[in-house]
């Protein structure tokens, strides 16, 4: 680096000494001090460079400027609209609760539906010497599944909004009712479950019988044009099959 | 935002803000009111800038913008960098000279440097930015800088003699620093 060079480069050499930690300056401040000629420039410019730094910061800004600053900042900061996060606008945000409710619908509904509905009511059968009600024995439904002759698996003599009225339970899963009505076969209590398919539109059954056992217990399930129908049965397989 | 740290930001900012834009503008009363404009854009929008230590280049920038947008519509800007090469260093003042000059005095030798030098050089001069805090706020390389205030030191040395000679001649008080039309 030549003189000229470091003149150069101290020209921006703040003469407050801020800049004394920056690299760009170190070599050119090191020729200063071992060049006797560069260094009486150097000393030179950095007075007058303090000199004038001194007579810029005599100059004042005028009466009432601060408070004009002041005042004018709260009026502006009064009318400007709210600041909002990008995320926080309210298009994003809107969208952002569309796909909540989007998703929170799919994991409700979709998979969970389909094969929870089947544990909701083996759940609920496991339970059944809680259950107490049998329904009325003059309820049609009941004189059906109670006659020995009956062969279930078909379509039954069902009136949904009918069921509470004849004692039956009404179960609550996912917001819609499922009645529950027991009754008896040879010395034997089963579970009959009924829904509407219109409540539960992602559980599949079809219109013939299918049977599965689990954890002691059997259960066989079919729908007709409007409802989902489940009899469970607590001893065994073919105490299920005996109904069909 | 809070009202608390909008003082706190005008108390250490709109001095150096309005000696900025002193040089700048050459009038007292504009750079009054482009200090102002200043705080009240950071006011409406500043409240965004997540790095309080960054409010100080971002005060600066968003005045030296603004002081560009007017004078863009009322006049064409003058390509500088085109002129000649840099003169050797004409005989400065003595430090005591300029010591004893009037702070006004100094100021108006200050706009009498070409716009495109006086902006780097009067930020220079303030020592609130380092040449590559200056570089940044101006969009130029740092080289740009380190030239730009060599020239506007030789023309400010030129400015500050021939005044020196002015008031040997023709005595002239200034006593107001404030209030006087210095353009």
């Amino acid at each position: 680096m030549n003189n000229e060079e470091a003149k150069f480069i101290l020209q921006g050499y703040r003469p407050n000494g801020l800049d004394a930690g920056d690299a760009t300056f170190c070599a050119a401040v090191e020729q200063s001090k071992k060049d006797p000629t560069l260094g009486e420039w150097f000393a030179q410019q950095q007075a007058f460079d303090a000199a004038i730094s001194a007579k810029l910061a005599e100059v004042t800004p005028p009466a009432g400027l601060r408070a004009a600053i002041l005042a004018g900042g709260k009026v502006t900061a009064a009318s400007a609209p709210a600041h909002r996060a990008w995320w926080n606008h309210p298009v994003w945000m809107g969208l952002a609760a569309s796909l909540a409710i989007l998703f929170a619908a799919g994991v409700a509904l979709w998979p969970k539906q389909a094969s929870g509905f089947g544990d909701f009511i083996f759940a609920d059968a496991r339970l059944s010497a809680t259950h107490g009600g049998h329904g009325h024995e003059s309820s049609m439904l009941q004189a059906v599944l109670n006659d020995s002759g009956t062969h279930l698996g078909h379509k039954l003599p069902i009136n949904f909004e009918e069921l509470s009225g004849t004692g039956c339970r009404a179960l609550n899963y996912r917001g819609h009712e499922i009645m529950e009505l027991c009754f008896k076969r040879d010395g034997v209590w089963f579970h009959c479950y009924i829904a509407r398919i219109a409540d539960y539109p992602l559980v599949a059954m079809t219109d013939s019988p299918t049977i599965v056992d689990r954890e002691g217990s059997s259960m066989a399930s079919w729908k007709d044009a409007e409802h989902l129908i489940v009899v469970v049965s607590k001893s065994g397989r073919k105490s299920l099959e005996a109904l069909l | 935002m809070p009202s608390e740290i909008f003082t706190q930001l005008v108390d250490a900012h709109y001095t150096p803000l309005f000696r900025f834009a002193l040089s700048l503008t050459k009038s007292s009363s504009d750079a009054g009111d482009l200090t102002q404009q200043t705080f009240f854009i950071w006011a409406k929008q500043g409240h965004a800038l997540r790095e309080e230590g960054k409010a100080k280049s971002w005060l600066f920038t968003t005045l030296y913008r603004e002081f560009l947008r007017g004078r863009r519509r009322a006049e064409r800007i003058t390509a500088l960098e085109d002129l000649g090469p840099v003169e050797a260093d004409p005989p400065a003042p003595e430090v005591d000279v300029v010591t004893g000059m009037d702070a006004g005095l100094v100021v108006e030798c200050l706009q009498e440097v070409d716009a495109t030098y006086r902006v780097p050089l009067t930020l220079f001069y303030m020592q609130d930015l380092s040449y590559k805090e200056i570089a940044e706020m101006l969009e130029v390389p740092i080289g740009t800088v380190m030239s730009r205030l060599s020239r506007g030191k030789a023309q400010l040395r030129a400015s500050l003699a021939r005044k020196e000679a002015g008031t040997k001649s023709k005595v002239v008080p200034f006593q107001n620093t404030t209030a006087r039309k210095l353009s």
